[in-house]
């Protein structure tokens, strides 16, 4: 499964990396605190936080994420945009809380 | 206002509190008529150093272990009282200051003095140091520990104080910097009392996520401040005053997900630039005033009288 | 897995999530339609609604009493975490279910959702965040 059908089917908006939307997704990671995410995720985990300033790039980089999802509409400060882009780290914007993200793209995961 | 001397609760009372009030009214006396002998054996027995001599109801003297001694060195224990007591005796007046008779025992030296009932000049007590010492502690004790019933209620207000109401309660607690360890834990007080006064849940919700927004804020970024909750008859008005540093943008402040948290504060789960935001969501209006270098002022104002609102 | 629609008690949610319950043993009959997961108590603070489940990597007592602010149905500790003294405490006083699961919170979630727990709120606006 890659990350443009997962944005197909949850519908969600890309704000960066348009030409990254073929990666292979191989996990899922939420966490919203930083240390969490850089010692439990895992590379080519889709990241699915709330969290938009631009420290989660480097976090996403560091741990080769296949993309970012933020939730409950929370929007990329300008700053992480520009780094995104930089980093080549695909950002996307879910108006679904959390839960439901998780819950969709688990459901995708396992059928 | 003046820094005059702090009045202490016992300089108070001794002003306050009158002779009546801590003289003892189980008094020994003797008649002029009876000899040095008979007041050796009263003395002894009562365990007394001196008595005042009445004659009917009038204190016509006063006599004491040093006219006894005296009488017993010259051989005059058959003397009569009458003839051997001091007749120039010093009385207080039952209705004089505390602080009379305490300038009386310095003047005078005496370990005592009767007590007499100014309009008729009869004998109603006796005063002795002790009497005012046990009076002045016991005055105090009872001060104590109203003071500290009334410290206690202020800190922990008793849910079930029937005096308060939908319009008249007043909840307020101090807010310490940095102090995580009991943020929340008056909030989750303050739910419960308005719970019991019975305002609607989801008012109850608005202003305890406002409180709760408004403390964490105080704690993450001011020097500590205080936050009061009370009611008039159509809102609860919260108000969160902090002794500064104050916000340099108060626009900037006010926009989601702006945070100038440190990180610690965010691996908490907190600084994520939703505090005011959400205080504003939650209350039916909000001010907000605070200036770079002072302290910073929160008015929200809830609405009671028209549903659930949000 | 089939959704099955309607609500799921906390001792299934036990079983789902083969967790240790800390608070709550008694409670367990209690049933949950809807859940919230987070990180951030802000975030809980503005769109966790009341009788949900509280998922969370977060284990200090701030957790227990933001729940009982909002009145969270239980709290679900994830990630293998054993909550501080204090924490069992406090859920303990203000009545609170709190249970442990060694899922991360994304499993957590997901094995929630498939039995039929929605998101407690539906959506946030585009653009209601900035």
């Amino acid at each position: 499964m890659n990350l443009e059908f997962i944005v197909r089917k949850l519908e969600l908006s890309v704000r960066c990396g348009e030409d990254k939307l073929g990666r292979e997704v191989r996990g899922g990671y939420v966490g919203d605190l930083l240390s969490d995410v850089i010692g439990n995720s895992n590379e080519g985990d889709i990241w699915i936080t709330r969290q938009a300033h631009q420290n989660i790039v480097a976090v996403a980089s560091l741990k080769d994420h296949a993309g970012i999802i933020l939730v409950n509409s929370s929007e990329p400060d300008s700053d992480t945009l520009d780094k995104a882009i930089k980093e080549e780290i695909p950002i996307m914007v879910s108006e679904l809380p959390g839960f439901e993200v998780v819950g969709e793209i688990y459901k995708l995961m396992h059928t | 206002m003046t820094q005059d001397k702090k009045i202490t609760k016992t300089q108070e009372l001794i002003y306050s509190l009158r002779v009546k009030d801590v003289m003892s009214t189980d008094i020994v006396t003797v008649s002029p008529s009876n000899t040095m002998n008979e007041l050796k054996e009263i003395l002894r027995i009562r365990r007394i150093s001196g008595t005042p001599v009445v004659e009917g109801k009038q204190l016509v003297g006063i006599v004491g272990i040093d006219d006894l001694i005296r009488c017993l060195s010259n051989g005059e224990m058959d003397a009569t009282v009458g003839e051997k007591m001091s007749k120039k005796v010093e009385t207080l007046c039952a209705d004089e200051p505390l602080a009379n008779a305490v300038n009386k025992f310095e003047q005078y030296g005496f370990g005592r003095f009767p007590v007499i009932e100014r309009n008729h000049g009869r004998l109603i007590g006796i005063l002795t140091k002790g009497d005012v010492v046990k009076g002045l502690l016991t005055r105090l004790e009872i001060a104590y520990h109203t003071e500290e019933f009334r410290y206690n209620n202020s800190i922990n207000p008793v849910f079930d104080n029937i005096a308060m109401d939908k319009t008249n309660f007043h909840f307020q607690y101090r807010v310490d910097s940095r102090d995580f360890n009991v943020a929340g834990e008056s909030i989750n007080k303050l739910k419960k009392i308005l719970s019991q006064i019975g305002f609607p849940p989801q008012i109850i919700r608005r202003v305890t996520i406002a409180a709760y927004e408004a403390e964490m804020n105080m704690i993450i970024y001011s020097y500590g401040g205080h936050i009061s909750v009370s009611a008039d008859q159509q809102h609860i008005i919260l108000e969160a005053c902090d002794a500064g540093p104050g916000i340099p943008d108060i626009e900037q402040a006010m926009r989601q997900g702006f945070s100038t948290a440190p990180v610690w504060v965010q691996e908490l789960g907190f600084g994520a630039g939703m505090g005011l935001p959400n205080i504003n969501k939650c209350a039916d209006t909000m001010e907000l005033k605070s200036e770079a270098g002072k302290g910073t002022h929160i008015k929200a104002v809830f609405n009671t009288t028209n549903g659930d609102g949000v | 897995m089939k959704k099955k629609g309607g609500n799921v008690t906390l001792s299934e949610v036990k079983e789902i999530l083969d967790a240790t319950v800390f608070v709550g043993e008694e409670k367990l009959d209690m049933e949950v339609k809807t859940a919230f997961s987070a990180d951030l108590m802000s975030d809980v603070l503005a769109f966790a609604k009341e009788h949900s489940l509280l998922l969370t990597g977060l284990t200090n007592p701030q957790v227990v009493r933001t729940s009982d602010m909002l009145d969270i149905a239980a709290i679900i500790l994830v990630r293998g975490k054993t909550p501080p003294e204090e924490t069992i405490r406090l859920a303990k006083e203000l009545n609170i279910p709190l249970l442990s699961t060694r899922y991360i919170l994304f499993e957590t979630s997901g094995r929630l959702h498939a039995r039929g727990i929605v998101g407690c709120i539906e959506k946030v606006p585009l653009g209601e965040m900035t």
